[in-house]
């Protein structure tokens, strides 16, 4: 019963990430699509952590995130849909989200998806360097950026909205 | 150990990577390092934003009062799931749960299994040490004390925005969710009240005034579902602050002396016994 629980919130947290770290809707392109990776995802992780004595549930969680991020970054890669500014279209779950959604989505991948796991799945530093097979060290320089760019991002998005009201001009319609 | 925190520890810390001893000593420096507390609570609002922008429940459910937020995005995951995938207003999915009731195969009437039972008894006892001993268990909010801190740090000084005269005038303005009849407190004057940020929503900041002419500030923030806290006692920024939870509602108290504080937290209706819990006394 806690089994099929705590799968059930690994999913979730899956989902989460993979919505907020995806910018190409053709990645995984319907909500069908998704829990079939997902599902898949695990599943994998499990079976190939059968034989290992010791290994728990984290280890099963940490496979399939570091699973994701591979087929990600391969896509990525083959279509070169994740460069700065190059994502093709804006996905629903960012459209008319807060500046710390949009923030987070124009950070380059390799920052995104450290402050993502860490953040957003709940992933120690050492389990996200073991998924994204990046030393400790990197993960916490890349960490400390994404944090930066990201602080700089919300205050300029803070400092827009307060001066918007004084430059916004409006004008009559007849 | 006073010199300045490792980024790398500092991020750690946030992130709860620290183990226990290093997290002990990490908080000993944050107590008397405003500066790296201020980095800590950027980071870790920056934290809950990103994790409420994407619709994942708060990390540490006490601190945000997180067990109803849980329970939102629960219910909102429910609302928003459907069989084709496209997204549903959260009324029209209670419409839908309300008609399918009738239908809905009754549950068995006798008694549960044993296991039913064994959790209920697990349940019970859990509730009742957590009643009996609140001391132990149970505390505000870290994020209601470090936002009614820093309201009353920001905006206590500042010119109230509704005129304490007229409590209905301000409960008109303020709506009733938001608007508590503030307690009248023996020597302090209410001078009105100020819409302030607190830690998850909206809140209002009374200001009063001692005899001495100093501000004293109460944040009163709507909470849902939060646990009923007793009143605790803390420093911040050369602020004496104390704050309970109780009523669907976090409450801050914030002076710069602790008998301003003791006589506001009396007056909201806490006994001797609370405030010496509290290290705080009546004047």
């Amino acid at each position: 019963m806690s089994s099929v629980r705590e799968w059930s919130d690994d999913a979730g947290a899956l989902r989460r990430f993979g919505l907020a770290l995806v910018r190409d809707d053709r990645f995984v392109f319907d909500d069908v699509a998704a829990s079939a990776l997902i599902e898949k995802l695990f599943r994998q992780a499990s079976l190939t952590l059968v034989d290992c004595p010791g290994a728990d549930r984290r280890a099963a969680r940490v496979r399939a995130f570091a699973q994701f991020v591979r087929l990600y970054r391969r896509h990525a890669r083959r279509l070169a849909v994740d460069e700065d500014g190059g994502w093709l279209e804006t996905p629903p779950s960012a459209r008319g989200c807060g500046s710390a959604a949009v923030g987070v989505r124009a950070l380059p991948l390799e920052l995104r998806e450290a402050l993502l796991l860490v953040v957003l799945a709940g992933f120690t530093h050492r389990e996200a360097a073991e998924a994204l097979d990046l030393p400790l060290a990197v993960v916490i320089d890349r960490l400390a950026r994404a944090r930066a760019r990201l602080a700089a991002h919300m205050a300029a998005s803070r400092e827009a909205a307060v001066a918007w009201p004084q430059s916004a001009h409006l004008r009559i319609v007849k | 150990m006073t010199g300045r925190a490792d980024p790398a520890e500092t991020l750690a810390y946030v992130d709860d990577c620290l183990g226990p001893e290093a997290r002990s000593a990490f908080e000993v420096r944050l107590k008397v390092d405003p500066e790296l507390r201020r980095e800590v609570a950027q980071w870790e609002s920056q934290n809950r934003a990103i994790r409420a922008a994407f619709g994942a429940p708060p990390r540490n459910a006490l601190d945000l009062g997180g067990a109803s937020n849980e329970n939102i995005v629960r219910r909102s995951g429910e609302a928003m799931r459907s069989g084709d995938g496209a997204a549903r207003p959260l009324a029209q999915a209670r419409k839908r749960r309300a008609a399918a009731r009738p239908i809905a195969k009754p549950r068995p009437s006798g008694p549960g299994p044993s296991a039913r039972r064994l959790v209920g008894a697990v349940a019970l006892a859990a509730a009742i040490v957590w009643v009996g001993l609140p001391s132990l268990g149970l505390r505000p909010p870290a994020a209601l004390f470090a936002a009614g801190a820093a309201a009353a740090h920001a905006l206590a000084d500042q010119p109230v925005e509704f005129a304490a005269g007229d409590p209905a005038a301000l409960a008109l303005r303020l709506g009733p969710r938001l608007a508590l009849a503030p307690p009248p407190a023996p020597g302090l004057q209410l001078l009105g009240a100020r819409l302030a940020p607190g830690s998850q929503a909206t809140a209002t900041l009374y200001v009063y005034e001692n005899l001495q002419g100093a501000r004293v500030a109460l944040m009163v923030e709507p909470l849902d579902e939060v646990a009923a806290a007793p009143v605790r006692r803390d420093e911040i920024d050369g602020l004496s602050v104390a704050a309970w939870t109780g009523a669907g509602y976090g409450f801050v108290a914030a002076a710069a002396g602790d008998a301003d504080i003791a006589a506001l937290v009396a007056a909201a209706g806490a006994d001797d016994e609370r405030l010496a819990e509290a290290g705080l006394q009546r004047r």
